[in-house]
Parts: C-alpha cells; sequence; structure tokens
C-alpha cells in the first residue's frame, strides 16, 4: 500500500452511543480476535488494524487506501462476522477519521471516555489489544507510532489531571482510608462482622491491597464459619466482640442489629489495653451497627455508609471536574502525533 | 565576611528563598495541582538551599574561626541548618510524604525571622560558646538535637493535621499526599530517641567541661534552661514508652516542649551575652576577629 494513499479511521461501537442489549451483539470472545483480523484484512484496501474489545466497547482502528471503500468493507464484514444486518451496524457505530481518531485513542486509554471516569483497566485492556495485534502481525509503522504515542499521552493525562486519584466505590474508600491510618495493610487485622456481599467485597478490597490477618463474625457460628471458610480468615460469634475486638485494628461492620454493637462506653472500657494502637470502624450497616459516639475517643476513627458514600461522590466529582483540561490535553497531543504521522509520510497531508 | 563573592548574610538569604521557594512549590503542586512534587525534585532544591545556607555559615565560621553561634541569628541558622541536614541525609530512610515540604517551609519561617529582626544579628561579638573545641562541640550538638526536636515538632504538627482529617472526614487539601499516622508515630519516636539522645552527649560533653572549669559553669539561666529542655524531653520520653500519653497528647507536647526549647536558646543568648559583657575588659586582648 502507498504511503501517499494512506487513511486512519475508526469505527466504535460503545456505551456512549449504544445501549447494553446492543453491544452484547458484538461481544467478541478472545479466541475470535485472530478470526476477525484475518477476515478484515481478506481486502487489499485495508493496511493495518487494531481491534480493541472490552465489555463496553468495540472499536477498530484501520487504515486504507480509500476512506469510503474501506468503511464500506468494514460494515460489510462486520455484519458478517456479527451476523447483524449491515444497517443495524451501520447505525449503532461512530466513525472518526485521521487526528479525531487519535484523539479518541488517548481519550479511552486514559479512562475519560469510560464509564466509570477515570478508571485505570482500560489502559490495561488496550494495551493488551495492542500486544494482540502485534504478535498477529497486523499493527505497522503507522499503528505502532500511533498508539506508542498514544499512550505516553495517556500517561501524561493520568499523572498531570486528577482523572484517577481517589476511589470511586466504597469498598475501595474504605481500603484507602485504612491506608492512611495503618500504612501499610500487612500490619493491621481485620474483622468483618456480619456475611453480606458488601462485608465480602470490603474484606477481598483489603486482602487484595495487603490485609492478611482476618477475623469473620456473625450472630450465627455456622455463617461465621462458612464466610471465614469462603474469604479466608477465622470464625467469631458476634456474642463474644468483647472477648476478641481488641486482637483487631480495622473493623467492618454490616449486619442486622437491634442495639448498637459497640458504644463508647463499651469501648471506652477495652480501649486502654490497645496501648494507642487506632481503631478504624467501619459501618456498612442500616440501621447503624455502632454508636456514633464511638467516634469521640482519641485513636478512634469511625466511618459510616454516608460517609464512605460522600468521600466516593467528592472523588467523582473531582474526576469529573478534571475531564475538560485532560481533553485539552488529548486534544493537542492528537495534533501533534497526526502532523508527526504526516511529516513521516505515514497518512496523507491535507 | 565575604566568600566567593558574597556575604555571609547575602548566602543565608538565597537559602532561605530557596526554601521558599521549596515550600511555595509544594504548595501549590497537593493544593492547587492535586499531585505531588518528586521526592527527588524536593531533595535536590532543599539540597541546593543547603549548600547555600552551609556557605553562608562558613562564611561566618571563618569570621570566629570556629562554629558561628554568637548570636541569636547564628543560633537560629544553625538551628534551621541541623533540621535541614536531618532531612537530606537521613530523612531519604523516613520515606514520609511530604516531609520536604514541611522542613523547608519550617527552614523558610525561621530564617526569614531571622534575617528580618537585625537586634538578633549583632556584630563583632565573640563566640557565646568560648573558646574550647570540647564546648563548641557542645554547643554544636546540643543546637543539632534542637533541629532534630524541630523536626519532631513538624512530624507532631503533621500527625495532628491527619489525625484531624480523619476525624473530620475532610479529604481535601493536604489530606491525599500527607503520611499514614502509624508513620508518623513510628518517626516520631526515633526523632525523640535520637535528639534526646544528642542531647545527653552535648549535656555529657558539657558537664565534663564544667567540672574542668567551675567557674564558666556560672551562667546558671542557661544551665537550668538547657538541663530543662533536657529534663523536658526526657519525661517526654518515658511518658511515650509507658504509652501514658495517647498519640494527640503527646504531639502537642512534643511542639510545646520545643517552642520551650526555642524560648531556652533565648535563655542562653541571654546569658552568654552577659557573661561576654562582664568578661569584656578582660578578654578584649584575646578576642578573635
Amino acid at each position: 500500500m502507498s504511503s501517499s494513499h494512506c487513511e486512519l479511521l475508526l469505527v466504535t461501537i460503545n456505551h456512549e452511543n449504544v445501549s447494553l442489549e446492543e453491544r452484547e451483539l458484538y461481544t467478541l470472545a478472545d479466541e475470535q480476535v485472530a478470526s476477525l483480523y484475518e477476515m478484515l484484512h481478506e481486502s487489499p484496501i485495508i493496511g493495518e488494524s487494531l481491534v480493541l474489545n472490552t465489555c463496553n466497547r468495540f472499536e477498530l482502528y484501520f487504515t486504507t487506501t480509500d476512506a469510503e471503500d474501506g468503511l464500506s468493507m468494514i460494515f460489510e464484514t462486520l455484519s458478517g462476522f456479527y451476523e447483524i444486518p449491515r444497517e443495524e451496524v451501520v447505525s449503532h457505530a461512530k466513525n472518526r477519521s485521521g487526528q479525531e481518531a487519535i484523539k479518541h485513542l488517548i481519550e479511552v486509554s486514559a479512562g475519560l471516555r469510560s464509564q466509570i471516569t477515570g478508571e485505570a483497566e482500560i489502559f490495561g485492556q488496550v494495551k493488551e489489544a495492542y500486544s494482540r495485534c502485534q504478535r498477529l502481525g497486523y499493527a505497522g509503522a503507522l499503528i505502532n507510532r500511533m498508539v506508542q504515542k498514544g499512550f505516553q499521552a495517556a500517561k501524561l493525562i493520568r499523572h498531570s489531571t486528577p482523572i484517577g486519584q481517589g476511589q470511586i466505590n466504597i469498598s475501595n474508600v474504605a481500603v484507602d482510608l485504612s491506608l492512611k491510618i495503618f500504612g501499610s495493610l500487612d500490619r493491621a487485622a481485620a474483622l468483618i462482622i456480619g456475611t453480606g456481599d458488601i462485608s465480602g467485597k470490603t474484606a477481598k478490597a483489603l486482602r487484595s491491597r495487603g490485609a492478611k490477618e482476618f477475623g469473620v463474625a456473625s450472630h450465627s457460628h455456622d455463617r461465621a464459619d462458612t464466610a471465614a471458610h469462603d474469604w479466608g480468615g477465622s470464625p467469631k460469634e458476634i456474642a463474644d466482640l468483647d472477648s476478641y475486638l481488641n486482637e483487631y485494628d480495622i473493623v467492618i461492620s454490616s449486619t442486622i442489629v437491634e442495639e448498637p454493637l459497640l458504644t463508647k462506653e463499651s469501648l471506652s472500657k477495652l480501649h486502654p489495653k490497645r496501648k494507642n494502637r487506632p481503631l478504624f470502624l467501619i459501618d456498612l450497616g442500616m440501621p447503624r451497627n455502632l454508636d456514633p459516639n464511638c467516634d469521640e475517643l482519641d485513636n478512634v476513627y469511625l466511618y459510616n455508609l454516608d460517609d464512605l458514600a460522600k468521600i466516593a461522590e467528592d472523588n467523582l466529582g473531582e474526576r469529573r471536574n478534571a475531564v475538560q483540561t485532560s481533553q485539552d490535553i488529548a486534544d493537542q497531543k492528537s495534533v501533534a502525533i497526526w502532523q508527526m504521522l504526516e511529516k513521516r509520510g505515514l497518512v496523507n497531508s491535507r | 565576611m565575604s566568600l566567593l563573592g558574597l556575604e555571609d548574610r547575602q548566602w543565608i538569604f538565597l537559602a532561605t528563598v530557596v526554601f521558599t521557594v521549596t515550600t511555595v512549590l509544594g504548595s501549590y503542586s497537593a493544593l492547587k495541582l492535586h499531585r505531588k512534587t518528586g521526592r527527588p525534585y524536593t531533595l535536590a532544591l532543599v539540597s541546593f538551599g543547603w549548600v547555600l545556607q552551609t556557605l553562608g555559615l562558613y562564611a561566618r565560621g571563618l569570621q570566629y574561626g570556629g562554629c558561628p553561634l554568637s548570636n541569636r541569628f547564628e543560633l537560629v541558622q544553625f538551628l534551621v541548618w541541623s533540621a535541614i541536614a536531618l532531612y537530606i541525609f537521613v530523612g531519604p530512610a523516613f520515606r514520609l510524604s511530604l516531609l520536604g515540604m514541611f522542613t523547608s517551609g519550617f527552614a523558610s519561617l525561621f530564617s526569614i525571622l531571622s534575617l528580618s529582626l537585625s537586634s538578633w544579628d549583632t556584630a563583632n561579638r565573640t563566640p557565646i560558646f568560648g573558646d574550647s573545641p570540647w564546648i563548641e562541640m557542645h554547643a554544636a550538638l546540643a543546637l543539632f538535637s534542637y533541629g532534630v526536636f524541630g523536626t519532631l515538632a513538624l512530624t507532631s504538627f503533621m500527625y495532628l493535621l491527619q489525625s484531624r482529617s480523619l476525624k473530620q472526614k475532610k479529604m481535601g487539601g493536604l489530606f491525599p499526599f500527607m503520611p499514614s499516622i502509624i508513620d508518623l508515630t513510628q518517626i516520631n519516636f526515633r526523632l525523640l530517641v535520637l535528639g534526646f539522645c544528642i542531647l545527653t552527649s552535648s549535656l555529657a560533653i558539657g558537664s565534663v567541661y564544667f567540672t574542668r572549669d567551675l567557674e564558666s559553669a556560672n551562667y546558671s539561666l542557661k544551665l537550668i534552661a538547657t538541663v530543662g529542655v533536657w529534663f523536658g524531653y526526657g519525661v517526654l520520653l518515658i511518658l511515650r514508652l509507658r504509652q501514658t500519653l495517647n498519640y494527640k497528647q503527646y504531639s502537642w507536647a512534643c511542639i510545646i516542649v520545643f517552642a520551650i526549647a526555642l524560648l531556652s536558646l533565648d535563655a542562653v543568648d541571654r546569658a552568654a551575652n552577659k557573661e561576654v559583657d562582664v568578661a569584656a575588659p578582660a578578654n578584649a586582648s584575646s578576642t578573635r576577629l
């Protein structure tokens, strides 16, 4: 293919323009990606290509000698591959070309176009897609330069703006706060009171960030035993809470109670034996499991569901505020990358 | 005295500018840009300021042929120099986020204060600790321990800030970049032990000198102030070891005892000043300039 007649195009089907039901039509298993590449490259007018396939988006970056024919051929191929009428594919897809396609790649890689603004997982997914594309031999000079420079721009956005800062789900907010108290979670023991879904998620989040020692307490010994087996940890009964509470540094409570499990008075009795060790109480129960007055004790930090939700909300707000700045950086960088590609004769000069 | 074309105060002024710039950059980066200035940049800037300050103090030292500890300005500068030296040489082992920014803030605050109050920098004085190398060693160690206690006051302040943010659930400002409260309490303990050991060594050296030359120990105010500070930190250490104080009380105590220690420097300066005035006629012929 002559580089003097090369166009860069993007076809994207994502959560921004189609519903979940419609996105499901484009589900692509990892092992099917190679077949799709093969079908696409049967046509001589397709030069290089990159397929990005995640749960929220199907994207195809490709180069072609003729934009109109190339696009038409791509829709034809996708229609055949997914067995969806061509008109439907066309209606689901959004197209971009040239510098706009590069800007889109940067924004996607930086998490600006993710459903949860600023999430970091997408960067790994784009990297994985690029790596597969290279392995299969469909990345050439243009895709290679575009993606590598695009990654640099995405990293710049993530490092120079708050787009990815602060946790935005309650379990991770709780873990971040634990880190602000204990520094490293491998030296903090966690007690999970209640065996519900949110307790499990928080235990999982704590474990993923280094927590090793767990206790799982329930009203019923059998439930505690089962959850302790599933999540890892030692089973405890809530009735004996006072006898083992001092062994733990983080307490996550989300059970059904009629009276608070811990009050300022009950903690005051146990507190001297802690010898100034901080106690982080996370009350995820409704009604609240822990007396709000517990917080009045020194070295005791109590957060309830509303507190954590507010922090998550504030963090999300910070990320949203950073979107405009991030888009400006993506715009500037995409222009620079496009000019570099033009200079090297990899794309048509405008 | 001039060194490499600049007067001692000019070198110290430049160092103060560098410390202030480091503080402003660190604060702006954290509070406005929501990102932390990298530790290597902060360390490089603070080290640069420290080198400038060292040149200034060296130029002063040449004037006396010994440690420049002849007035309040020099005492404060030496204390700041010690705190910065501690940050540069021991700080990286602490791995405490924002310590560089806080230390440079501390340095610029005290440096600006000492530069602005011209009465603190009275000229043509003899070193207030006499001319014995042992007593200079005693004084230098004592002031270095004050530098350590200054850093301890800073990390205590950081603990109080972080603990307050956690209690009041205020997650903005410096909170995301501050170290954990457990890290801060551990560093506070190490700094207290380090400072106390250095001050004890200083007093031990001083006491040997005083017993050799009992007449020199007659600045009772200085002696009481210095031993008082040593006693204060000793009590604090015992209370910390016995866990009698909670971390909040302990942090406040570290800040208060440091404030008292600073006031004791004033007592040292006054006592020595009085002593020098009394001894001036006799020493006039041996004054080194």
